[in-house]
């Protein structure tokens, strides 16, 4: 899962208040950590595997019933995938692919060990023999869809060229099985993703988009599709992209769901980098489409719509600007208020990106009602939400102006922000003290600080920022402390005057030199 | 240092020494250990101590000593030298793990301590073993061993909890759950069936349930950052035990003592904040669990005493409730009456009650008592804890809530009516649950801020609160005293005036309680009271309203600093304070008493001060006394000068550090209060403020260039007659004050004053180099600081001395240097200055360099006559700006050499801000437009023609405005 970036140079940047607000965007970069689960509305699943149960609902299970089921040990299965005959080969292969369709612990490192994959790649190449062309291709897709290792051992025998041209076989459960192999391979990482390409594998691909492809074969087209744009560190090349993005264009107004829905985390994995990535969306003029999706009643639509837009706001001014343009901020306040928390999550991240914008964006932010469904959020949302909605707080403090930064506060944020600095995070406590001060600064200018500092302390605000004051961590202590320094410091303001370090006696004197200012 | 018998046999020996009471044998032994702690072997000699000598007391030394060794020198810092050489690392962290654990428990400490310590710095890189080998060790059985595993993971882990998220640190994690979590799980496990199968074993129980509470540590710091996936995996069996754990009793755990908490309090207690942590993180994975968890807390308070040792399970298991009873959608969990009836009455009430451990604090402690009550430090408390379960509770079932602690109220009132020397704590806790039950925010400055409308706050008031406070005895039941006075003084902006004006006298008369908290309470409770603001910005009570009480107020107020254990109490005298700013010349009758009793404290206090609050309120008090009398007689100030200078001389004598800074703003106030020329007491003493010593406390700084100010304005012909020979000294102050950032400030302010009150003729000698040193500050650190008060300072000595006078001495210290000036500084820096006085003084300086300087005219600097107009006009009309260079953000933070005594300003002493050309101009923008028309009438054409050229269209337009405005036309 992907994770937003919380660099520590960020927390500087506030108090540089308005200097850099670009710098105050949060990237998504990709974390190589994550100690969590990876979630289930996620399109995680870069590897498929056919099992029977799926199967059962494929066309192309017909032939499969036609033939009685032969059981064979491994060592009949080499002898036979070795052999001369071709009936037995065929017997042999779909003993094969039968136990790697396996539901529960296929035994794909068995039939590794075997050594039989060359064999099954060649078979592929029997073009006098669709049957066993097609129980290789199944057989191969499952071990595909294993690990990396696994992955890798399909890769090594020499599958990539042999099904890049069954792409184009005359028989269409090949050419589906094909494609579901290629973006078995294609989702296990750069490297083989660039393979893919590098071996021509987008136009034939792109060939079997047409209206009469049947729904489900075109499920899995999109499916390989999403996969040749995913992973970065590259990313896939600008050539590939742009051959492939019109497709997923045309895709996305499909009226399948999964289609939609795998065209969009396309879509997403293609935004969620440096800005020249953006862009290049960006001038396909999709945004109103996505922002259109976002508001889709399904969740597998909605999620990966919400990923896109949110990764276009992190780029430059005007490209989170389309975004506005596109509608964003009308369909926002909804999804802040989802029911699931990954979505309430996503939704805020994407706000704190634009309210890291400059203050013409911040005010669009605010005349579109976003303030009421932010504040909410904050005071009863998700945890992981309610961190991203502080981040949204923090940068509208501190590229906002005053007005902007009274409008906030009058709409009720201080409770639920001063509430949250009881959480058991130390990070969001440092953002929220940072924000805090943000907001001091805006008093100062209005020569309201006494009336902050009073409401501060009424939503028992004070006596948090002085518990904090024992923190172990050293920078929200010194956060908190300087806070209760500058403004809750009683009656008698210590003024700290520091010494200074020239010594001996007082004696006027000086001598000249030359001045040049 | 060779691993030999000979060396371990010096080494104990030093040890030994080391421990020796006398200080001659002691030290010199541990000046040679630090001298020897380089060599090689040396931590191994001493881990061989720890666990071979014969000696117990060595053994214990030996570790210590290694556990402070690893502290100071195993971190490798940065161009410094390594100071454990390799095969030592590698031998320490080979053996210490299976010697840690080998070792009797108190040297099991120290050395777990020294392995976190170590691990701090090298796990995991580089100590790739360390892991495996405690995990191994849970296999042990041994739970001697096992114990000593969890403490070190414990230590190691707990970081986790307060450090930020980065990928550094997930890596370590990530690696820790991978070796660890499976093994901890599996012997969280076991440890649980241990534990039932030892029922009736108390040794063994307390070894198994020091283990549980050391692996529910680790499971709070290894789920702090995320919800790992291995716990959300497991979550049923963690959450499962935890809550078993939770309602699990056994007779053979409890402890007698009623201080300390036992093990399955302890336990209970980190169970709740691990359900606390998982509630408020992993909501969405967790909801299926809390409302089992909720229930057990719930029967957990219920069934939980009185004793102290509970405070901490209590008081975090009530929070656990507060935090989720606020949230939507648990609201079914409390919805029920019954529900809410039986949290009112089991969990809230009986925390509310005035315990056996408070009366103790109220009476022995009031210092600490008056600290947690007042000043809101209870966020620990079991009544500070059910306080905020109320609150919690009222978020969404204020109406029954209400409703149902009135029924309490009333009854726990009835109880105290029957017989009040028995019951009255019953009353207390009614006191208590009316004021958490009422209040919805609050704060210091302006007590309750928003209350409960359905509570009758006022009835409550008149009907049992004010009947305490009416009892003749003023020592009786001090407890409910004080929660009277407290009532009083936090419901203060909602109960009427005429209620506040009644108490007011039975304040004063508390003014007398002998015990602490209630004299205190009074004391600070008036103090309140007239710090209240009524209409038309006024005090809410008047002096007039005062004035029957004016006499046994203050009497009383003095008295109550003679009572056991208040002689310094700050809380009295900031309402002494407090009471003479409000009755203004009603105490000028009494000021000869209070003058003296003033200045016996002050003299008294000054022997060693201790309470910084007490001292600067009592000096506050001082500078009231001043002002108010000299107001009305200003004769008066030698009365105080004879009354307070033999004390402030003993201070100043002694070298009080503390007071001095006080003692040089009451002197400003004094001096400023002559009329005439300055006193000769005062001369005398004009030598010594110039002594470097005094300038280099920071502290002194600002009061001193006050004082000095204060004697410039009064005695600038005296000084310069008198003690001519001290201006250089004088001007060394400016000197080294200009030459420090954070001072230069102060310089400036002492440089104005000598401009503008010292005859110009006794300082000619000196302003060549007065502006070469500003010249080098400008040149070698500005900051926009120097630069805004360099400004003012050109400007006021521009107006003092005329403008020509300006650009002969920039010229003669270089050529064309005031052109420079004019054009690197004046022009592009103008718009910095800020304030109204500073504004004016720059405004009026320009207008005479425009207007009255011929250079500026037939010079080479003519081109900058209209530059400089535009920025004058800027100064005029732009809004000010207040950007500040990027590398000057942090400076008067960062740039701070270890600060001293801080300065503290008093509010009474203060100074009226000084208009230096008030007399002179009134609009500086006529001033503009008038003086523009006599330059122009003295040389017609030559200032339409420079205007026209290129003064930019929106200045000229504000220019037509100043000029249409004074009635005048430019020829």
């Amino acid at each position: 899962m992907p994770v937003v970036n919380e660099l520590s140079e960020r927390m500087r940047k506030f108090k540089n208040k308005g200097k850099d607000t670009a710098a105050l965007r949060k990237q998504r970069v990709e974390v190589s950590i994550e100690l969590r689960k990876a979630k289930k509305d996620e399109q995680i699943l870069k590897r498929r595997s056919i099992s029977f149960s799926l199967m059962e609902e494929s066309p192309s299970l017909g032939e499969d019933k036609r033939n009685e089921i032969i059981q064979l040990s491994l060592e009949e299965i080499v002898e036979a995938v070795n052999g001369s005959n071709t009936d037995l080969q065929l017997q042999a292969t779909q003993a094969a692919r039968r136990m790697l369709s396996r539901h529960k612990d296929p035994p794909i490192n068995q039939i590794i060990e075997l050594g039989i994959i060359p064999r099954l790649v060649e078979f592929l190449t029997y073009a006098d023999n669709a049957p066993l062309q097609f129980e290789a291709a199944w057989a191969l897709t499952n071990i595909a869809s294993g690990t990396s290792d696994h992955t890798k051992a399909v890769v090594e025998g020499g599958a990539i060229p042999a099904f890049i041209s069954l792409l184009s076989s005359p028989h269409m459960h090949i050419s589906e099985q094909s494609v579901w192999a290629l973006g078995n391979i294609a989702g296990d990482g750069p490297l083989y993703r660039d393979a893919l390409i590098n071996c021509n594998v987008i136009p034939p691909l792109l060939a079997l988009v047409s209206p009469a492809t049947p729904v489900g074969f075109l499920r899995n087209i999109t499916w390989t599709l999403s996969n040749l744009c995913r992973n970065k560190n590259p990313y896939p090349s600008l050539g590939a992209v742009k051959k492939l993005l019109p497709v997923l264009i045309c895709l996305m107004e499909h009226e399948d769901k999964d289609i939609i829905s795998d065209s969009c985390w396309a879509v997403s994995y293609l935004t969620d980098g440096c800005n020249d990535r953006i862009q290049i969306v960006v001038d396909t003029g999709i945004l109103p489409r996505l922002v259109e999706l976002m508001a889709s009643p399904e969740l597998i639509v909605m999620t990966p719509a919400l990923r896109a837009i949110g990764n276009v706001v992190t780029g430059t001014d005007e490209q989170t600007q389309a975004a506005i343009d596109a509608g964003v901020l009308a369909v926002l306040p909804r999804l802040l208020q989802h029911g699931k928390p990954t979505i309430q999550k996503e939704a805020a991240w994407t706000l704190s990106n634009i309210a890291a914008g400059p203050c013409r964006q911040i005010q669009q932010l605010i005349t579109c009602g976003l303030l009421p469904p932010l504040v909410e959020l904050l005071d009863k949302g998700d945890f992981k939400a309610q961190k991203e909605a502080v981040w949204a707080v923090a940068n509208l403090t501190t590229g906002g102006t005053v007005e902007q930064v009274v409008e906030l506060v009058q709409s009720g944020v201080l409770r639920p922000l001063l509430n949250l600095l009881l959480a058991k995070d130390s990070k969001t406590i440092l953002v929220i003290l940072d924000t805090i001060s943000n907001i001091f600064l805006a008093a100062e200018r209005l020569g309201e600080t006494e009336r902050l500092c009073l409401l501060v302390e009424e939503l028992d605000g004070l006596e948090k920022i002085e518990a904090l004051q024992t923190h172990d961590n050293n920078m929200v202590y010194r956060a908190a402390l300087n806070i209760i320094e500058k403004y809750f410091s009683g009656e008698e303001n210590p003024d700290l005057q520091p010494s200074s370090r020239q010594d001996g006696l007082y004696d006027f004197s000086v001598e000249k030199q030359d001045f040049n200012f | 240092m060779e691993l030999s018998d000979a060396n371990l046999q010096t080494l104990t020996e030093y040890l030994k020494k080391t421990l020796d009471p006398d200080p001659a044998i002691r030290r010199p032994a541990e000046k040679f250990l630090e001298s020897v702690e380089g060599s090689q072997n040396y931590p191994l000699l001493l881990l061989t101590l720890l666990e071979k000598s014969q000696e117990n007391v060595i053994k214990v030394c030996a570790s210590v000593t290694f556990k402070n060794y690893i502290k100071r020198n195993w971190r490798i810092v940065e161009d410094e030298p390594n100071k454990i050489c390799e095969s030592d690392r590698i031998a320490i962290k080979a053996n210490i793990v299976p010697l840690m654990l080998s070792s009797p428990e108190q040297i099991q400490k120290q050395l777990s301590d020294a392995i976190s310590i170590i691990g701090r710095e090298d796990f995991p890189q580089k100590w790739p073993d360390l892991l495996t080998e405690m995990v191994n060790r849970f296999q042990s059985g041994d739970f001697h061993v096992i114990n000593g595993v969890l403490r070190t993971a414990h230590s190691l882990f707990k970081r986790y909890r307060h450090e930020f998220k980065s990928n550094e640190l997930w890596t370590e994690i990530k690696l820790v759950l991978d070796a660890f979590a499976l093994p901890l799980t599996n012997l969280f496990k076991a440890t649980i069936e241990l534990c039932s199968t030892h029922a009736n074993d108390a040794s063994a129980l307390k070894v198994l349930f020091s283990s549980l509470i050391l692996i529910a540590k680790l499971f709070y710091s290894l789920n702090f950052q995320d919800l790992p996936e291995f716990f959300e995996d497991n979550m049923e069996t963690w959450m499962t035990n935890f809550h078993s754990l939770l309602t699990l009793d056994n007779k053979l755990l409890q402890t007698d003592d009623e201080e300390e908490a036992g093990l399955l309090e302890l336990l209970k207690s980190q169970i709740c904040d691990n359900a606390a942590l998982y509630a408020q993180k992993y909501d969405e994975e967790f909801q299926p669990y809390l409302p089992r968890f909720v229930t057990a807390i719930w029967n957990l308070l219920v069934t939980t005493g009185q004793e102290v040792k509970y405070d901490l399970l209590v008081s975090n298991a009530i929070q656990f409730l507060a935090s989720v009873c606020e949230r939507p959608h648990y609201k079914h969990l409390f919805e029920d009456q019954n529900t809410l009836t039986s949290i009112c009455e089991k969990v809230i009430v009986p925390n509310m009650e005035f315990r056996a451990a408070d009366e103790e604090a109220f009476e022995d402690n009031s210092e600490e008592y008056i600290r947690r009550d007042l000043e809101g430090s209870d966020i620990d408390t079991r009544r500070r804890a059910a306080c905020d379960l109320v609150r919690g509770l009222c978020k969404f079932f204020e109406g029954p809530v209400t409703g149902i602690f009135s029924g309490y109220v009333n009854s726990m009132l009835q109880e105290y009516a029957k017989n009040p020397s028995v019951n009255w704590k019953h009353k207390d806790a009614a006191i208590y649950l009316v004021t958490s039950l009422a209040s919805k925010a609050q704060t210091q400055k302006h007590g309750i801020t928003q209350a409960n409308e359905l509570v009758n706050l006022t009835e409550f008031f008149v009907n049992h609160i004010q009947p305490d406070l009416k009892s003749a005895s003023v020592n009786e039941f001090p407890v409910l005293k004080a929660d009277g006075i407290k009532y009083i003084m936090i419901f203060r902006n909602q109960v009427p005036k005429e209620q506040l004006l009644v108490s007011i006298p039975l304040l004063i008369n508390h003014l007398q309680a002998e015990s602490i908290v209630v004299h205190t309470y009074a004391a600070h409770a008036l103090e309140r009271l007239f710090t209240m603001r009524g209409t038309n910005n006024t005090t809410l009570i008047t002096a007039a309203e005062l004035a029957p009480f004016v006499e046994v107020l203050l009497t009383n107020l003095f008295k109550a600093l003679t009572l056991p254990g208040s002689s310094e109490n700050e809380y009295i005298m900031k309402a002494i304070m407090r009471s003479f700013s409000l009755l203004q010349e009603s105490i000028i009758p009494y000021i000869p008493s209070v003058i003296t009793q003033l200045t016996q404290k002050l003299l008294a206090v000054s022997k060693n001060p201790s309470k910084p609050h007490f001292n600067h309120y009592m000096f506050e008090s001082i500078c009231l006394s001043i002002r108010i009398t000299c107001k009305a007689n200003p004769d008066a100030v030698g009365s105080f000068e004879e009354a307070l200078f033999m004390v402030f001389t003993e201070i100043l004598q002694n070298d009080v550090q503390e007071f001095i800074p006080y003692v040089f703003q009451v002197m400003s106030l004094l001096l400023e209060m002559h009329k005439n020329e300055i006193p000769s007491s005062y001369m005398a003493l004009f030598p010594h403020l110039l002594q470097p010593v005094l300038w280099e406390r920071t502290g002194n700084i600002p009061p001193l260039v006050r004082l000095l100010q204060a004697y410039l304005e009064r005695g600038a012909n005296t000084i310069a007659s008198a003690a001519a020979d001290k201006i250089p000294g004088l001007l060394g102050v400016f000197q080294k004050l200009i030459a420090s950032k954070a001072n230069d400030h102060q310089g400036f302010y002492l440089l104005n004053s000598i401009i503008e009150h010292m005859p110009p003729e006794s300082v000619d000698q000196y302003r060549k180099q007065i502006f070469i040193l500003l010249f080098q500050r400008l040149q070698n650190s500005k900051t926009t600081k120097f630069i805004k008060s360099f400004l003012v300072f050109i400007n006021l000595y521009c107006i003092k001395y005329g403008a020509l006078a300006l650009q002969e001495i920039f010229d003669s210290i270089q050529p064309k240097m005031f052109g420079m000036v004019l054009e690197k500084i004046i022009i592009p820096e103008i718009q910095k200055v800020s304030g109204q006085v500073e504004k004016k003084i720059c405004a009026v300086g320009i207008t005479k360099i425009l207007t009255e300087c011929p250079p500026m005219m037939d010079t080479e600097y003519t081109k900058l006559w209209t530059p400089l107009l535009q920025a004058l006009i800027g100064l005029f009309e732009l809004p000010e700006d207040d950007t500040i260079p990027d590398e000057e953000h942090f400076i008067d933070i960062e740039d701070t050499p270890g600060y001293q005594t801080a300065f503290s300003q008093l509010a009474f002493a203060g100074k009226k801000e000084h208009d230096p050309v008030g007399q002179m101009v009134n609009n500086p923008r006529i001033h503009l437009a008038q003086s523009l028309h006599k330059l122009s009438t003295a040389c017609p054409g030559r200032v339409p023609s420079m205007l026209s050229t290129s003064l930019n269209a929106e200045a000229l337009q504000y220019l037509q405005g100043y000029l249409q405005a004074a009635s005048v036309t430019l020829l």
